[in-house]
């Protein structure tokens, strides 16, 4: 749902160091991301809060659905 | 020779697997496109009792996908034909027929008697409530969701330290950051994966066979057949939302508005009118109306013009509309938005007289 919406279903991006600056880098990248509710996940692991990064990291953003 | 034959045939399954299910209890929410595979396919391993919660009736727009219903069976209730149909073709299994939708206030006497619940329900509103309710109740939760060519699955309250809907998702979408409020398009097949997968989990759940898909949610995407899975771990977050008894679910407003309209903060509007592109923020006031405010940054259509001629807006994405407190930009952007479907529109909130209004203290 979220590659339809930024029109790209991956993305490589330089280092950061943590996951609130990536998420702001994104937010500035794919402006459309601020009016999207989405959760984070790292390395196939939902997160919460600010997490360190090491740069390797698999990314990836779940939006959830409501349809049935 | 017997109907479950060739399942109590498999290793692990057996006569053992077989009485289990026959003496299982499960709640469906939703006989729609999640509920009616699932249904189906849960009525022929041989479940013993089978609750079908629906208060919606069947219209022809369903049939695409919700397969348990046909072109006869337009405007009929949805779980009382989907009941029927089931009924006509395993005559052994009991029942329940829930012919409207679940709320806040009777929730927890409908689900207490189950041994699991199968949400298939189409709303935030619900999953919220379903989920406070098994975590409450203690009842193993199988979520099923669908965006398009997406799906989900999940499995909450299963086994010890279960996680639920909230670790992943804290608090519900408000109605702005839903993407599509209104229906969207949807080929049957998804929730007839998703559906008949949430079906798999609760067979394994109930027989004890197998690894459940426990904290972790699997993401399908139908255009590319791929699966993703997800650990979900505890978020802090997540208990202080939860009720904490039954007396306080009963209280909670679990609806979750989904007008046409969008409604935002002036922060909200500024910064997408912004950055998002091709936007417009545009004042929709009468040009002489008081206070007037000048701003490069945004347009002055008063509704009137805007309503006589929409098609000025056709170029423009983003659409944020404002007048002096917000109710007159709400009625517009409702009225644009039935136009312009695809279109972002929203009406800021508060409008001019907002204590956020950048225009709070300028004009007269």
């Amino acid at each position: 749902m979220l590659a339809e919406k930024l029109e790209t279903s991956e993305f490589d991006f330089p280092y950061f160091e943590t996951s609130i600056e990536l998420l702001n880098a994104l937010k500035t990248e794919y402006p459309q991301l601020r009016t999207l509710n989405f959760t984070l996940a790292i390395d196939r692991q939902i997160t919460h809060g600010n997490i360190e990064l090491k740069g390797s990291e698999e990314i990836a953003l779940l939006p959830p659905f409501s349809g049935g | 020779m017997s109907r479950f034959e060739r399942q109590k045939k498999l290793p692990g399954f057996g006569s053992e697997g077989q009485k289990k299910l026959s003496e299982s209890r499960i709640l469906v929410i939703g006989a729609g496109g999640l509920g009616c595979p699932a249904l189906l396919y849960l009525a022929a391993a041989g479940v013993g009792t089978l609750g079908i919660a629906d208060g919606d009736s069947i219209g022809e727009s369903n049939l695409n996908r919700q397969t348990l219903f046909g072109q006869n069976d337009i405007g009929k209730s949805k779980a009382e034909t989907a009941a029927n149909v089931l009924k006509e073709k395993y005559p052994e299994i009991d029942f329940n027929i829930i012919p409207h939708f679940l709320k806040a206030e009777n929730a927890l006497d409908v689900l207490k008697s189950y041994d699991l619940v199968l949400d298939g329900s189409d709303n935030f509103g619900t999953r919220y409530m379903l989920n406070d309710a098994c975590l409450l109740l203690k009842i193993p939760l199988i979520m099923g969701a669908i965006y398009q060519y997406e799906g989900q699955l999940m499995v909450f309250n299963f086994e010890e330290n279960p996680m639920n809907y909230r670790d992943i998702y804290p608090i519900p979408p408000k109605s702005d950051e839903i993407p599509n409020c209104s229906e969207t398009g949807v080929l049957g097949v998804l929730p007839g994966i998703i559906g008949n997968l949430q079906a798999a989990e609760a067979i394994k759940i109930r027989t004890g066979i197998g690894e459940v898909l426990k904290n972790k949610v699997l993401f399908y995407n139908l255009k590319t057949c791929a699966f993703y899975d997800v650990a979900i771990e505890p978020n802090p977050d997540s208990q202080k939302d939860i009720p904490i008894s039954e007396e306080e679910f009963k209280q909670r407003d679990y609806q979750i508005s989904c007008g046409l309209a969008e409604i935002i903060s002036w922060e909200k509007a500024l910064d997408w009118s912004e950055n998002i592109g091709n936007s417009k923020l545009i004042d929709i006031r009468e040009l002489d109306e008081e206070p007037i405010v000048e701003n490069r940054a945004f347009e002055k259509i008063p509704m009137k013009k805007l309503m006589e001629n929409p098609e000025q807006i056709m170029d423009v994405e983003n659409i944020f509309l404002f007048c002096k407190s917000g109710q007159r930009s709400e009625l517009l952007a409702e009225k644009l938005k039935e136009l312009f479907p695809e279109k972002k529109i929203c009406s800021i909130r508060g409008g001019i007289l907002d204590k956020l209004s950048p225009f709070k203290n300028k004009g007269k």
